[in-house]
């Protein structure tokens, strides 16, 4: 299945090497245009309260003030990013519901009358009680934080395949494992910022975003725009990690208040401000019980998860179905119970991070099995080895899964980490742990509901044939996802890679994607672009195989040709067109597609991918089921110490199943990041906030601490040469989210295996292991 | 005592002369001109990020007579008479400097918001120590954040950079 | 983010600036490395009408060793002048390490050791290693000199007893008997942190017996502290495990912590008994590290 590709399967330099490198990489906030104004939101300074007045004035009487606007200049149509739960304003009408909430927008000539307006606007509130956790979000009678959501109860969710209860009777051992996760944030180092400018009733926006057609999409619904009068533009985007994918306030507020002005409006985030966006991973209150044979074989499952959800919805609906959808994929589990509620809080929202909802239940799943291993005296990787599914089958809920190889995955890094020597005998303070892990490959539905081809992509060459351009609105978060879109498009082209161009983030000149999220791109825009590639190349041979008939220098009938030549007869690769049979006859890609365009115009390819109906028939079944699913087994060794609880993470393995792998060394930079995602996660990351006010406490790179150089150990990224997925072009599946899922459980059990006792709060932070192991001593085990 | 002239709504501007990359600038600007403005609007270098601006984040990272140093927290007027040197100004000419091209063969960059800084640093780094342990390069970004790479690849661009010097 | 508005002077001699800071008053804030000013004006925390930047004093930025006085810091060297100095390595790199462990190498190559002290922080890396070296500061004003312990620097968070008009021009490293010296830093991460708890202990050992010991804490009380019942007990005691591990459990009951988002006051009190245990078995067999 496997071949020798050009350009796939090559360490190519990113397309983006030079500006990157040279700091010409232009990302929004960069951009200026003739009289450009700046701008920042009005934002709430209670967690919950009703808006008495909004006084502008003062402000508006400052020199250099432009604009103002709040909730009754703008559209009252609520958005959001989950079709059933539109909740969100573009600014708070009536009521604010967190410390940070949007309620307007100011403008000026430049950003220091900016900040000198916002401290003359006088909001009077009158404040409700605030609720800030989910505990006190569900108690009867809590203050009410939407009308919409009785009891704060924003979704519920109950799926049962088997019989759980009588599986967990037959059960050999049944254990039950209570865990707290913490909430997250993405933590990319660029801040939101978003520039907008008119041109008669045409609209033009720059965003840092992981989406141009999302956002597209949602500001035209709210703003009454037709789609086409709203052009979305992005340039470099300084990372996402989920965190750019929902509009944000800024966006309405470019687009509105250059109308207003009629003068190009960039509006930004500072760093603080990018934590009250939000959007981060949800904390999650789990309970699982597990019952096993005595082999370890898992009988049934059960998942009790809350998540506490912030103040709206956003793409909290699919965080809280990822929670517990994609468990029967990594392992077979006939009976299976999940449980899940989503409550409101008068905190920033939650949404998508790296990993979607699924990274914490993974690190609680993965803890627990090791200790239902334990306590039947299974090694945790035979429990793994013991339970991992196989390819071509399908879960208990009805997913499909092609290739899946996590059995491989799972020796693999069991053999490259020396697990057999490590595990349980490094003695006290030293630890080595497995996690597993995996995703999807792309979301099998579209956000919003429409029956638009998920991606769609373009190659159009240039007239001489010296350039091929290659149209996505795939989003380039930093991903690489422009780099290894061209290697698969030159590679389907048989045209050189080095003479491609990108031509992406514009919803007027490029071709629809819907963007950067469920690690869907390279699958999803790779099949579009790949066959818009095949398409040149189809026309390309037809043209070259006239061009070679007229030349004379194919004689028909020749011995080596059965009857006359047909394009079937002809290949191309890196540019030189050939017969296939008699390679010396050959003539340049080029001079075969300036030809073409004498001949005919433009030489054009297209493509387009759609899933097609994909498994699952249950409610909520659109979020998990994807056309490929990767898996991936991580190990992790850590130092803890003893006395004080401080934990080093030393040394790292991962194998992920990725199928075929385009570009490795961008393969493995997202490998050594989500691992790095996921360490930061497991011990040092947490968002803070003042438990009375809801005030973010810590919203700087001091106190939300991301791993240093110093802390981060080594990855030694693996792979599995096999490993080839039939729904992914080229056999490729993912490989940016699916990594970062495995990282906690494995980190948090080499802390148990460091220390033996069993730390099922995260973060996992010096002080509670400290203080673990002095209760430890005190109860004399 | 610095130089400087009232503007028609009180400020106080002053003459500030930076050698930037090279070339003396001399601008007028307010007291509170941060260095990373001044090399961003006044000269259009916009290599230097904006990230926390506090600090933390080393996206803003020049160098200011040779040490890295983060242009957010420096005021433009206390690089008066002083060399600063930005991520455009690592190059020479149209030759790519070893640290970038290091980065471009060990894919050290994703989304590169983070990587002028880095780049910068490395170089103040090797610009000392020319053979410089893994520790000491990770001590040496260690004010450098970097949210994609783990830093894995980064670290091997330098090692690999001190080695080709 | 926005810097309010300010004059700016940059004066160039120290009585100048000592002048300006006396007319100025409390309206004006001295800016050296600007590490943190910068920072707490960003964050609405100061506001000064004026910036005196003292940039220009080039005569406060050298390390140097005069016999009789012993090392004199220039307030003005940069934490990371310190880092590199060959004077301080040969003879405290224990000072050497305690400025390499601040903040990240970009604030190291700008925050000045005057800056780090006269902020007063009480989490500050520099005050507990000077403090146990038994340093002095040298404050200039307009009415003239006066030289402080450094011990008695520090009044409250934030607060020192110098005058409006002074600055710090040295700090002076007495030549010493103790032996050797060390601060153990612990922070919620290996760079970028600011000190959960700071330790640092300087100890004279002969022929295995304590003869003076000094230990001094950062981060768990409103200034740095002196653990001085710990150091009254090392005193005369021959070196052992559990001497060293009786004297942190002394040092411990002498901090005064509080609770915040990096640590609980429990917690900070435990590693105080650890780092001193620790910090003196260093000090004691490495010498000034």
């Amino acid at each position: 299945m496997k071949q020798d590709y050009s350009y796939v399967g090559h360490s190519v330099d990113r397309n983006d090497s030079y500006t990157k490198t040279t700091g010409r990489a232009q990302y929004t906030a960069d951009l200026k245009f003739p009289g450009m104004l700046y701008g920042k939101l009005i934002r709430s300074t209670i967690a919950h309260g009703r808006i008495k007045s909004i006084d502008t004035s003062e402000a508006e009487k400052l020199n250099g003030v432009k604009a103002i606007i709040t909730a009754k200049d703008v559209p009252s149509m609520k958005w959001g990013l989950s079709p059933a739960r539109f909740d969100e304003n573009i600014f708070c009408i009536e009521k604010v519901r967190y410390n940070g909430d949007k309620i307007g927008a100011v403008c000026a000539v430049d950003e220091e009358t900016v900040y000198k307006a916002l401290k003359l606007i006088k909001v009077e509130y009158e404040e409700l009680p605030a609720v800030l956790t989910w505990q006190d979000a569900a108690k009867e009678g809590a203050p009410q934080i939407f009308e919409e959501y009785p009891g704060n109860l924003n979704t519920e969710i109950h799926h049962h395949f088997g019989d759980v209860d009588a599986a967990l009777k037959d059960a050999y051992y049944v254990r039950t494992d209570k865990f707290q996760g913490q909430r997250t944030y993405h933590a990319f180092i660029e801040n939101h910022c978003s520039t907008a400018y008119w041109d008669g009733d045409r609209a033009f926006l720059y965003s840092s975003c992981q989406s141009v057609h999302y956002i597209q999409y949602h500001l035209c619904r709210v703003l009454g725009m037709k789609m086409g009068n709203l052009t979305v533009r992005q340039t470099n985007v300084g990372a996402g990690f989920g965190g750019k994918l929902d509009p944000s306030g800024l966006d309405f507020a470019a687009v509105i208040l250059s109308k207003i002005t009629g003068q190009p409006v960039k509006m930004f985030y500072d760093h603080a401000e990018t934590f009250l966006n939000g959007r981060g991973r949800h904390p999650m209150t789990m309970e699982l019980t597990t019952g096993v044979d005595k082999n370890g074989k898992i009988l049934a499952h059960k998942f009790d998860c809350v998540l506490e959800g912030g103040a709206y919805t956003g793409l909290g609906i699919a965080s809280s179905y990822y929670a517990g959808s994609l468990l029967g994929v990594l392992y077979l589990i006939d009976n299976y119970k999940f449980d899940c509620r989503r409550y409101v809080t008068n905190l920033p929202p939650c949404g998508a991070q790296r990993g979607h909802g699924q990274p914490q239940p993974r690190f609680a799943f993965e803890h627990h099995i090791d200790l239902v291993g334990e306590a039947i005296g299974v090694d945790p990787i035979d429990m793994r080895l013991i339970n991992a599914r196989k390819g071509n089958s399908i879960t208990t809920a009805g997913y499909e899964v092609k290739s899946y190889n996590l059995l491989g995955a799972n020796k693999m890094a069991r053999d490259a980490s020396g697990w057999k020597e490590k595990r349980g005998k490094m003695g006290v303070g030293r630890g080595i742990g497995v996690g597993n892990g995996g995703f999807v490959t792309g979301a099998g539905f579209c956000q919003y509901r429409t029956d638009y081809p998920h991606s769609v992509g373009m190659v159009k060459v240039f007239d001489d044939g010296t350039k091929a351009y290659v149209y996505s609105n795939a989003v380039d978060i930093g991903q690489g996802s422009d780099t290894v879109l061209m290697q698969m498009a030159a590679e389907a082209m048989g045209y050189p890679y080095e003479r491609c161009q990108m031509v992406t983030g514009d919803t007027d000149l490029s071709t629809l994607d819907f963007g950067a999220y469920a690690s869907r791109q390279t699958l999803m825009a790779g099949w579009a672009v790949k066959r818009a590639g095949a398409e040149v190349k189809k026309k390309v041979l037809a043209k070259a195989c006239e061009m070679l008939k007229a030349s004379g220098r194919i004689k028909e009938g020749f011995g080596y040709l059965d009857g006359p030549l047909t394009p079937e007869d002809l290949d191309c690769v890196e540019g030189i067109v050939f017969v296939k049979q008699e390679p010396a006859v050959k003539l340049t890609f080029e001079e075969v597609a300036r030809k073409y365009f004498v001949d005919h115009g433009v030489l054009l390819g297209r493509g387009w991918y759609h899933p097609g109906k994909l498994g699952g028939n249950h409610k909520g079944a659109a979020v998990g089921t994807s056309p490929a699913y990767s898996s991936a087994t991580q190990v992790a060794e850590v130092k803890v110490d003893m006395e004080t609880g401080q934990i080093e993470c030393v040394d790292t393995w991962d194998v992920h199943d990725s199928g075929t792998i385009i570009n490795p060394k961008l393969f493995h930079g997202q490998v050594h990041g989500a691992f790095y995602m996921g360490v930061g996660e497991t011990i040092w990351e947490e968002v803070l906030f003042d438990k009375k006010t809801g005030k973010l406490l810590n919203g700087n790179f001091a106190e939300y601490r991301l791993p240093t150089a110093l802390d981060m150990p080594p990855v030694e990224s693996l792979t599995l040469d096999d490993s080839y997925e039939p729904n992914g072009p080229y056999g490729l599946k993912e490989v940016g989210e699916g990594a970062t899922t495995p990282t906690m459980g494995a980190v948090a059990n080499a802390i148990y295996d460091a220390m033996g006792v069993s730390m099922t709060d995260l973060p996992i932070t010096y002080e509670k292991v400290w203080r673990a192991l002095r209760d430890k001593k005190a109860s004399g085990k | 005592m610095s130089s400087f002239v009232v503007d028609k709504d009180g400020n106080k501007r002053y003459a500030v002369t930076v050698n930037v990359n090279g070339s003396d600038y001399t601008k007028v600007v307010k007291a509170n001109t941060l260095l990373v403005n001044f090399l961003r609007e006044e000269l259009d270098l916009i290599g230097t990020k904006r990230g926390c601006e506090l600090g933390d984040c080393g996206c803003c990272t020049v160098m200011l007579d040779g040490k890295a140093v983060n242009a957010c927290i420096v005021l433009a007027l206390d690089c008066d008479g002083r060399e600063v040197t930005t991520v455009e100004g690592i190059q020479d000419g149209e030759d790519l400097d070893i640290v970038q091209e290091k980065f471009i063969e060990h894919a050290a960059f994703q989304c590169g918001f983070c990587t002028p800084g880095m780049i910068v640093s490395s170089r103040a780094l090797l610009n000392e120590n020319t053979n410089p342990s893994e520790y000491e390069v990770r001590e040496a970004i260690a004010g450098n954040l970097c949210r994609c790479t783990g830093y894995v690849n980064i670290v091997a661009a330098v090692l690999d950079a001190a080695e080709n010097l | 983010m926005y810097l309010p508005d300010f004059e700016y002077y940059a004066p160039d001699s120290i009585a100048e600036a000592c002048q300006l800071l006396s007319q100025l008053g409390e309206k004006a804030k001295v800016l050296a490395g600007g590490t943190d000013l910068m920072i707490k004006m960003k964050n609405e925390v100061l506001a000064p009408e004026v910036v005196v930047s003292v940039k220009n004093l080039d005569q406060l930025k050298k390390i140097e060793y005069v016999a009789g006085k012993g090392v004199s810091v220039g307030a003005l060297c940069t934490h990371n002048d310190l880092v590199k100095c060959d004077v301080l390595k040969e003879k405290y790199s224990s000072v050497s390490n305690a400025a390499r462990q601040m903040a990240n190498n970009q604030v190291r190559n700008r925050g000045t050791i005057g800056g780090n002290i006269s902020n007063a922080v009480p989490s500050a890396d520099l005050p507990p290693i000077f403090i146990a070296l038994n340093a002095t500061v040298k404050l200039v004003g307009t009415k003239g000199e006066r030289t402080v312990a450094m011990e008695d620097l520090f009044t409250g968070p934030g607060k020192t007893v110098l005058a409006q008009d002074e600055l710090i021009a040295e700090v002076i490293i007495p030549d010493q008997k103790m032996t050797g010296s060390n601060y153990i830093k612990f922070g919620l991460r290996k760079s970028g942190a600011l000190a959960v708890v700071g330790v640092a202990v300087a100890v004279q050992v002969e022929n295995n017996v304590i003869k003076d010991a000094r230990v001094a804490l950062g981060a768990v009380a409103a200034t740095p502290v002196r653990a001085k019942k710990a150091e009254d007990f090392l005193k005369g005691k021959t070196v052992s495990d559990e001497v060293l591990a009786e004297a942190g459990v002394i040092a411990s009951g002498e901090c005064k912590p509080i609770s915040d988002i990096r640590a609980s006051a429990e917690y900070r009190t435990d590693l105080v008994r650890i780092f001193t245990k620790r910090a003196l078995r260093k000090a004691i067999d490495e010498g000034h590290v």
